[in-house]
């Protein structure tokens, strides 16, 4: 088998030979992201700092809670396409020149695309699986160098300067950490791929497009013209409060744990509206919360385009949304902590990313730091 | 909706990939085993062979022995939950996701090349993503090593080839499977063993069937076949063509290379009966054959006398003899009236050798030489129960050579091509044995104690059939041995080299004696059940395949033969003769 990652090898002969490596620990060492890291990611998308949802974007319901009949697939075949990505980003060791010095990371990301057929059955539509080299390129004198090399190395090499701001990882703490930031900034690059496989997919009118977490600038202000797509939150971010009718026109505030406490199987709330209403957004529960641990389980929060930021009809929302609890059965139970609000097409989408990564064993051998004339490393 | 990318659309081509091979860390792929997954709606069964791409352009095939469901639920909780915490209504939005995967046992490698880069195969483990397709009915004699068969054939204008039934493949392939002539009539190696549930297993039309083939092709002038009828009068009508024999049964026939037709030139040998001396008829189910003889056994024809012996008392009296005082006093009493010694001039039947001296006095046992009179007691009541009391018949005082026959004479005019039949099913356990010990008696005798010319008119080849071998043959010596076991024994043993045939038949293989099972070079077993194939005697079939023997339909076989690499699940056609009392 040849050496997946053998187009990263002549940036890390120029690494050795320019500056002295502090290898890491037993070759590679994956970086871990923070566990409840999909929340965060979620609040820095929802592009609101108060988390204060006040604008009611859906017409003509105005009730808090709406009854979702199940569509199956066999009635309307709404959702075909699931889309989800992944990264898995290792520390390979720091490159030390003078008095300064960069980490260096690789990171293998990727996306696919799922195709449901009328049967059920999925395949894979699209995937895309990138080899993403990380470090501060500034910090040494020969970055530019390494830069050249991995863009040479062809269209499947990406080269990530850490020092680089993006939408997202500057806007969590964790991302501003040295240790942590090259693995938000693999995710971010991973985002970019997932959205670079949405534009290019071909859809018929109707077939609707499913994104895993919600949606971001780069979707919501980027992609106009991209339609019948949705984003759906697993981990939602805890702290949104939502203002709400208190009868005789009177407003009240209530948080996210009072709005689903009363959320039941099968029902969604009133659809609010995100950036001034250019995103629709609701929750669902798709199953519990009896059998389940926290009342909170089995719940997914819908983001929706809304180019328009008009209101959206109600029953559109309530015929995505009976779509969307159909989608409980079958569930990643036992695969995945999140199974309860997991979407299995969306687990299969991941699993196909997943699949196509190279293994920690073959990265490790395959990313050895070449031993310069003296055969050692520091 | 209009855009189903890429539809698969099922074809039946032969060529065409069903699966892919699959290695993974816990099962990889090995020299013996492989597994392939299967793409969605592709049906495999157990028994098919496949056949997959192997390295340097070779082939190599395997046995599909299971098959089994894999998905990526890892456990039975998690299907319950997924099925809305345990609703039966729940339907799928997304099915899970999961593949059917085979199991193989490889048989053999084959490198099409001329001349070939790997003559002795290629037997490294099949490659993970192989594709993988059901096999050829050429593919498939390679696979069994058939081909090899036919190579010879070629090569010496010599037929070896014997039709011994069909494949049929899930993918509604058919293909002939052959058994070598030199390992099932010698002198490689001999016999044929067939087990299974009575009433399922279809022995008897297998062996009648394999007959059939032998006679058909190998053996039309050379092999002479003796075959005992232990039911009804299944096999007292196999020179009558069957009636109504369906038209692909025909077919079936002939795809086989064979004519669906009765036996020819069969003769019925038939006991004697109770009756037989005012109804002329013998004492068989049913309606005699149009043409028989009856045979009989006088003292003097289970004795025999000097020069020419008969089967001996010893068929007969088999009771537990731990110290061999019967067998003396047998020995005593057949050297005296074989020889005509004059303590014996006064026994001619078995009247006098029952109740007259030099055993018996006014009913009163007498001391016989160093046996006591308690023994000479013993063994005239024991004979007694047999020729007399419990008899069914075929102990006559005089035997009339008008009236019946000798079987011992009449076994000894066997002639190639011809089928003898001898009924047996209405005699009791100690006649059926006194007659099949007193057949393969002649027939060992006649072959293994003739000289060259003798040898150069007897058929070369005899084929005897027997029902119920455990009888004769019990897995466990014990009560009611005799020696018929030493007969079947060396018949076993030295049969491939004499010429001396055994098709035997039992319910179950566990009870026939080890020695009988492990020299017949094929072995066939038709449905049986999971403690039978639990035994030590169905060691030769793997695990994976013995659970497939209990479900077996009936008709259905597996079946064994020293040149095939792996037993195979076979078909047959019906009998094309009468056969009364075993229709399938």
């Amino acid at each position: 088998m040849r050496n997946p990652f053998l187009g990263l090898r002549p940036a890390l002969e120029i690494m050795v030979r320019e500056g002295r490596v502090l290898p890491a620990t037993g070759q590679a060492i994956e970086d871990m992201m923070r566990p409840d890291q999909e929340e965060a990611y979620d609040r820095v998308r929802l592009g609101t700092e108060h988390g204060l949802l006040n604008i009611v974007i859906e017409a003509p319901n105005r009730t808090l809670y709406v009854d979702c009949p199940t569509i199956h697939r066999c009635d309307k075949h709404l959702f075909r396409y699931f889309l989800d990505g992944s990264a898995r980003t290792f520390y390979l060791g720091n490159i030390v020149e003078g008095d300064r010095q960069t980490p260096i990371h690789v990171s293998q990301v990727g996306a696919a695309v799922v195709y449901r057929d009328t049967g059920g059955r999925v395949r894979i539509a699209k995937a895309e699986n990138k080899l993403v080299l990380l470090m501060n390129k500034e910090e040494v004198s020969f970055g530019n160098e390494i830069e050249r090399s991995v863009r040479s190395a062809g269209d499947r090499y990406i080269f990530v300067d850490l020092k680089e701001e993006d939408l997202q990882t500057d806007g969590i703490k964790a991302g501003k950490e040295p240790r942590s930031r090259a693995a938000h900034k693999a995710n971010w690059i991973m985002r970019t791929v997932e959205k670079e496989i949405a534009e290019g997919l071909v859809r018929v009118d109707g077939e609707w497009l499913m994104l895993d977490g919600g949606l971001g600038s780069e979707y919501a202000k980027d992609w106009k013209e991209g339609k019948d797509y949705l984003g759906v939150v697993k981990s939602s971010w805890k702290e949104l409060k939502f203002s709400v009718s208190g009868g005789r026109g009177a407003k009240h505030t209530i948080n996210t744990y009072e709005l689903l406490s009363n959320l039941k199987t099968g029902q969604r709330t009133l659809a609010f509206g995100l950036r001034d209403g250019l995103i629709a957004t609701w929750f669902i529960r798709i199953r519990g919360p009896e059998y389940l641990d926290f009342p909170l389980m089995g719940v997914l929060r819908v983001e929706l385009p809304n180019p328009t930021m008009q209101p959206v009809s109600s029953d559109a929302i309530t015929e995505i949304s009976g779509a969307l609890v159909a989608e409980r059965c079958v569930s990643p139970h036992g695969r995945d902590v999140r199974w309860h609000s997991h979407l299995y097409p969306i687990y299969l989408a991941e699993q196909a990313v997943k699949n196509d990564f190279a293994s920690t064993e073959i990265l490790k051998s395959g990313l050895k730091w070449p031993l310069p004339p003296n055969g050692r490393l520091a | 909706m209009g855009t189903e990318p890429q539809q698969q659309v099922q074809k039946l081509e032969p060529d065409r990939p069903v699966g892919k091979a699959s290695a993974t860390e816990r099962e990889p792929n090995s020299s013996e085993k492989f597994s392939f997954w299967l793409g969605p709606d592709e049906i495999v069964n157990p028994f098919d062979i496949v056949e997959a791409d192997q390295m340097q352009g070779t082939s190599t095939f395997g046995l599909v022995t299971n098959i089994k469901q894999i998905t990526d639920a890892p456990s039975h909780l998690s299907n319950y939950i997924s099925s809305d915490f345990g609703s039966t209504e729940a339907n799928p939005q997304t099915p899970r996701q999961g593949a059917n995967v085979a199991e193989v046992n490889v048989l053999a490698n084959y490198d099409p090349n001329t001349p070939k880069k790997f003559p002795m195969g290629i037997y490294m483990p099949v490659q993970s993503e192989s594709p993988v397709k059901f096999a050829s009915e050429a593919g498939i004699h390679v696979a069994l090593g058939i081909d090899k068969m036919f190579e010879y054939e070629a090569e010496y204008k010599e037929k070896i080839t014997i039709p011994a039934g069909m494949i049929r493949m899930s993918n509604g392939t058919r293909v002939r499977v052959f058994l070598d002539r030199r390992y099932v009539l010698g002198p490689e190696g001999a016999h044929v063993n067939i087990a299974g549930i009575s009433g399922l297993a279809t022995k008897t039309s297998y062996a009648m069937f394999l007959i059939q083939s032998i006679m058909q092709t190998v053996g039309e002038k050379d092999v002479a076949v003796i075959l005992l009828n232990v039911k009804q009068n299944d096999l007292l009508v196999i020179d009558k063509p069957r009636k109504g024999i369906k038209p692909e049964e025909q077919e079936l026939w002939r795809y086989l290379g064979l004519k669906p037709g009765p036996f020819t030139n069969v003769r019925y040998l038939l006991p004697w009966g109770k009756e037989t001396q005012t109804t002329k008829l013998p004492n068989c189910f049913g309606e005699p054959p149009d043409e028989f003889k009856i045979y009989a056994y006088s003292l003097r024809d289970v004795i025999g006398s000097g020069g020419n012996p008969g089967p001996g008392l010893s068929l007969i009296v088999r009771v537990p003899d731990p110290w061999d005082t019967l067998g003396a006093l047998i020995g005593e009493i057949q050297q005296g009236i074989g020889n005509n010694e004059p303590k014996w001039q006064g026994v001619s039947t078995w009247h006098d050798l029952l109740n007259r001296k030099p055993l018996m006095d006014q009913g009163i046992p007498l001391k016989f030489g160093e046996v006591a009179a308690s023994s000479v007691g013993r063994f005239v009541r024991v004979l007694r129960r047999v020729t007399k009391n419990r008899q069914s018949g075929i102990f006559v005082e005089q035997r009339n050579p008008q009236n019946a026959v000798n079987l011992g004479e009449e076994i000894r005019k066997i002639q190639g091509g011809q089928t003898t039949v001898v009924d047996i099913a209405k005699l009791t356990d100690e006649e059926r044995a006194l007659v099949f010990g007193h057949i393969i008696q002649e027939v060992y005798g006649m072959y293994a104690e003739a000289s060259l010319d003798e040898r150069a008119d007897l058929p070369k080849k005899v084929v005897i059939f027997v029902d119920e071998l455990n009888k004769y043959a019990p897995a466990r010596r014990g009560e009611g041995e005799s020696s018929i076991l030493e007969y079947v024994l060396d018949i076993a043993a030295r049969g491939r080299s004499l010429g001396v045939v055994l098709i035997s038949a039992e319910q179950f293989m566990s009870e026939v004696h080890a020695q009988v099972v492990g020299n017949s070079s094929t072995k066939v077993i038709g449905r049986s059940d999971s403690s039978e194939l639990s035994d030590s005697a169905y060691r030769f079939v793997s695990n994976e395949l013995k659970a497939h023997l209990t479900r077996l339909d009936k008709g259905e076989l597996l079946l064994s033969h020293p040149i095939y690499r792996q037993p195979v699940k076979i078909e047959f056609p019906r009998p094309a003769y009468q056969a009364i009392g075993h229709g399938r």
